[in-house]
């Protein structure tokens, strides 16, 4: 059975933990009681309480003294009451401390909008230095986790809630690597972000067989400066597909970076996510859906 | 900052010697007050004699750290590192200039420094995760973080107070300046900190309150965490802008500028 986002992040940390043993495991009470870790390696795990700034803090000391803190609670808490403890211990001190955010976007559906995160790539990505990730699907969450553990900087993974997708396949085990999922003979080219942003990218291919469509898992400043020759070659006009807002989105970066090229943004709008219902439900209230991905499609394609 | 513990000797040489020491520190403040951006004088007056004490007892190497989580008293932090000689040239040479580390806050660039620090609240769970990382280790090292009182208002303190009784973090250590004073005012008038020693100890703190300027009560209270299961909180009173007479006691002097024609005069009146 194909595991969630956060389910496979439970169950492959623990696994890592099994041959590292400076990993650690930090919850802010959102971890869930039956926690996999917890279960086979109680004294490296902590639930910290409802305390999301203390923790990033505490992870800067367990940093420094040589430890690999992974800390975890809902990415509305994540990005925004810890911001200040990200900039500083993370962005600016550099502290090798990995943040793993379940709930991106409006994955909590009817928990509503205090439990929605739109704006927290924005907020992370203001603060250099802090890889960002957004994987699709199980196998791409677990090779971020692994790169993340390895990797001597500062994490956000941005995670669904409880959908599980299969991850699309790589010539690469890096998540590193761009994914060209069709190359079309139009202008046109998708970019898909996460994993709700890549689905509906994904949907679009057969009705779109001349679009072009490349997946991204890391989005921070520097790793999207680092694919921006490959993007080059890939068209003039560019969507990029992501469960987030306009401002500080993928989509408002790469039109800086790519100036002789077009980036249009398909996003989550302008509006608050006030109602209740599904995550899918929430997504086309504000718009975010196969049939005004179509008509934005079409409308690209008819008007250049 | 690595440093190594080791038991104080209380004779009244080492005392003597800790006083010097003291004031050479505050004449180095003097000297960065008078430089073009002045700096946080009152409460680096204050702390000063809480700091020499830490550095003293807790010299450089192993697995101990201290955080001056009040940032903004970084010309006390960086006059220390000069008395201890880990700063080899005065840093008002260079405070606040294009090009040098010695900023307006603390500067983990700086040898001896572990966090940047001026946000305040954030040194304590600093602090906190080192203590922790020490008890994974089964080290015996601790962490300790230096506040103010008034940084006490920041909810961030008390989060890590929760976290530390919790989590049962009890080589952590945290001394309060207790100056009485803020950027603005008063703390009492500002937002009042009543009964500092049962919060923390509401907190599962050993908690001891010290006249901060007396060096044989402050050393005699940091020895304390050698003898108790607890973190251990020093709630040390003091007195902003201490040791230079035309300021002392001063709310006003939180941030100031010194005339540069009053340098000198300024460092002959230090008590």
């Amino acid at each position: 059975m194909t595991l969630s986002g956060r389910d496979a992040y439970r169950d492959e940390l623990t696994k890592i933990a099994e041959y590292n043993d400076h990993i650690l495991c930090l919850e802010a009470d959102l971890g869930g009681s039956n926690h996999k870790f917890e279960a086979q390696f109680s004294d490296r795990f902590f639930n910290m309480g409802i305390a999301e700034m203390t923790s990033i803090d505490m992870a800067a000391g367990l940093a420094e003294a040589g430890y690999i803190p992974f800390f975890s609670t809902f990415a509305s808490f994540a990005s925004l009451r810890s911001a200040e403890s990200i900039k500083l211990a993370m962005g600016y001190m550099g502290k090798n401390i990995k943040i793993v955010a379940p709930y991106g976007g409006v994955s909590g559906g009817w928990f509503g909008t205090t439990h929605h995160s739109l704006e927290d790539i924005a907020i992370v990505r203001s603060f250099l230095n802090i890889k960002i990730a957004c994987p699709y699907g199980e196998e791409d969450t677990r090779r971020v986790i692994r790169e993340a553990a390895l990797s001597p900087h500062p994490y956000y993974v941005r995670l669904s809630r409880n959908d599980a997708f299969e991850s699309l396949e790589r010539e690469s085990d890096a998540a590193f690597s761009t994914i060209v999922n069709q190359r079309g003979t139009s202008k046109l080219c998708l970019i898909s972000i996460g994993e709700q942003g890549t689905e509906l990218c994904k949907k679009m291919e057969d009705m779109y067989p001349e679009v072009s469509h490349i997946h991204l898992c890391y989005v921070d400043h520097s790793s999207l400066k680092d694919v921006i020759d490959q993007l080059e070659g890939l068209g003039e006009l560019f969507l990029v597909v992501e469960e987030h807002r306009l401002a500080g989105g993928t989509a408002s970066l790469l039109s800086v970076l790519l100036p002789n090229k077009r980036v249009y943004s398909f996003d989550c709008g302008e509006l608050w996510p006030l109602y209740g219902g599904n995550h899918k439900e929430t997504l086309s209230h504000l718009k975010f859906d196969s049939e005004n991905l179509e008509k934005r499609i079409t409308n690209l394609l008819m008007t250049h | 900052m690595i440093i190594d513990q080791k038991l104080s000797n209380i004779d009244p040489l080492n005392l003597e010697r800790l006083k010097g020491l003291s004031k050479k520190a505050r004449e180095t403040i003097v000297d960065i007050g008078a430089t073009e951006t002045g700096c946080h004088l009152g409460g680096s007056l204050s702390v000063i004699d809480l700091l020499i004490a830490l550095f003293d007892n807790y010299s450089l190497n192993n697995n101990n750290q201290i955080v001056l989580s009040k940032g903004h008293a970084a010309a006390a932090l960086y006059s220390v590192l000069y008395v201890q000689g880990v700063l080899k040239e005065n840093p008002a040479q260079n405070y606040g200039k294009h090009n040098s580390l010695l900023t307006g806050h603390p500067n983990h660039k700086i040898k001896g420094i572990p966090y940047s620090t001026g946000s305040l609240g954030h040194g304590i769970p600093y602090a906190a995760g080192w203590a922790l990382a020490q008890k994974l280790k089964g080290s015996t090292g601790l962490g300790i973080a230096i506040c103010g009182d008034g940084e006490l208002q920041e909810g961030l303190c008390w989060e890590t107070f929760q976290v530390v009784q919790a989590k049962q973090i009890n080589n952590f250590m945290c001394v309060v300046d207790i100056n009485g004073a803020q950027n603005d005012g008063l703390t009492s008038h500002i937002s009042p900190s009543e009964n500092i020693k049962g919060r923390f100890e509401a907190f599962g703190f050993h908690t001891l309150e010290v006249n901060g300027h007396d060096f044989k009560e402050i050393i005699q209270a940091l020895q304390e965490i050698n003898n108790c299961s607890k973190p251990l909180a020093i709630l040390a009173h003091t007195i902003k802008g201490k040791g230079l007479p035309s300021i002392e006691g001063n709310p006003k002097a939180h941030y100031l500028k010194i005339p540069h024609r009053l340098k000198n005069k300024w460092k002959r009146s230090i008590i």
